[in-house]
């Protein structure tokens, strides 16, 4: 029982310490455009062009303009599709904008692939798509490191059985022992 | 049958040894997982997590016969599957913990808490934790009456854990009832089958033993009472 507990412990430590990077300084890339819509400012957008499998994938977005209602969507295609919404009519930009960021989960791929394109696109509140931008993803498919949690897996199913097999055995062995002093027909050792 | 309890507990321990040969040789890592590895765990998860709820259903079954007619042997039935299902929910947890953490990454501690499934299930299971603990006193009809109460209370917590991921947010994928049933690739059924078997044997045979042993210490109990 104490090794379960150590182990558990290990996995809920190890697990903060794997913890994802969601500002833009973790991102790698970063990609500088203006839109025509709005007030044409120029928007950032921050990102990894590595998608690895498994990991989840961040985008972020962050601009300077004034005047945009509306919503970016982020398309891989497949319908695998995401949108942040976009209210910059009122001011308030500034909060909005900096948490502006989208996540693909680490399943959303499950082969490897080679430049395959997200397509941002902004459209405005009457459902006009204003701009429209691609980015060059590539998805790679890191060599699996499971195996640990595998036979961490399988050690349960045998180390409880065992463990109950044991417990069983010693309850049997106690309770003959008992029932043999009881009946005087043999001594404990 | 003079053997038959033995030629189940060996039964199922060749399933479950068919089950690993087939899960980790006969068939190569799986597609269409982020750990195509730690997926084997698939096997074994998923049948110690259907043995945990039969075993609770049968502690709901001889608490309420008990409640009805104070069967000694209904209490003794609902006292020793609850050790089992305790046994075999902290398989399921575990290795669905080991499964998770591969698969879905994260962090544990905010999975239990959001994916109701796996909440569902650990409250359950905490829940007949409790009852083990309550049981561990000298017994008397007061103490087998509340605790044939308490293991009423899976009546509640099986459904809620076995539904929950039909109803409730979770990640667990729904498959029994649904579209995807039909679609569920052979080799994972074959496997899946004589896991659930194997552990249905020896589940039978571990429960055949526990209830020869309460035996055991009842009548002694009752012999030491008589001689006083």
């Amino acid at each position: 029982m104490k090794l379960y507990s150590f182990l558990i412990v290990i996995l809920v430590l190890s697990s903060s310490t794997t913890a994802e990077c969601r500002s833009k300084e973790c991102m790698p890339e970063e990609f500088v455009t203006h839109v025509v819509a709005g007030d044409g400012d120029w928007w950032y957008f921050y990102y990894d062009s590595v998608f690895n499998i498994g990991t989840n994938w961040f985008i972020i977005v962050e601009s300077g303009a004034t005047s945009f209602n509306g919503y970016i969507s982020f398309e891989f295609g497949n319908n695998l599709t995401k949108s942040i919404d976009v209210n910059l009519g009122s001011g308030a930009l500034v909060e909005k904008m900096e948490n502006g960021s989208i996540s693909f989960p680490g399943s959303t791929f499950s082969d490897e692939e080679f430049n395959r394109i997200l397509y941002i696109n902004f459209t405005e509140d009457g459902g006009e798509q204003t701009d429209a931008f691609q980015l060059k993803i590539q998805i790679n498919k890191p060599p699996a490191e499971d195996m640990i949690y595998l036979w961490g897996g399988m050690t349960v199913f045998w180390a409880s059985i065992g463990a109950y097999v044991m417990y069983l055995s010693n309850k049997f062995r106690e309770l003959s022992d008992k029932s043999g002093l009881e009946d005087g027909r043999r001594e404990k050792n | 049958m003079k053997y038959s309890r033995e030629i189940i507990g060996l039964t199922g321990f060749l399933l479950v040894l068919g089950t690993l040969y087939f899960g980790l040789i006969q068939t190569g890592p799986a597609k269409y997982f982020t750990a195509p590895n730690a997926q084997k765990l698939f096997y074994l998860h998923v049948p110690s997590g259907l043995v945990t709820y039969l075993a609770f259903l049968m502690v709901v079954g001889g608490s309420a016969v008990y409640l009805y007619n104070k069967s000694d042997y209904a209490d003794r039935l609902a006292k020793c599957s609850t050790e089992l299902g305790i046994v075999f929910g902290f398989m399921s947890l575990a290795s669905g913990t080991f499964w998770m953490k591969a698969e879905w990454g994260g962090d544990i501690v905010s999975r239990f808490l959001t994916d109701m499934r796996l909440a569902t299930t650990l409250a359950m299971w905490l829940l007949y934790i409790g009852y083990f603990v309550y049981r561990n006193q000298p017994e008397n009809s007061v103490v087998k009456n509340n605790a044939a109460i308490l293991g009423l209370s899976g009546m509640l917590m099986v459904p809620l854990s076995y539904l929950s991921s039909r109803f409730l947010r979770s990640h667990h994928p729904v498959i029994v009832g649904t579209e995807d049933q039909g679609s569920l690739d052979p080799s994972l059924r074959i496997g899946l089958y004589m896991g659930l078997f194997g552990f249905l044997f020896i589940y039978i045979f571990l429960f055949n033993i526990r209830m020869k042993i309460e035996e055991m210490e009842r009548e002694m109990l009752n012999a030491k009472m008589e001689k006083l």
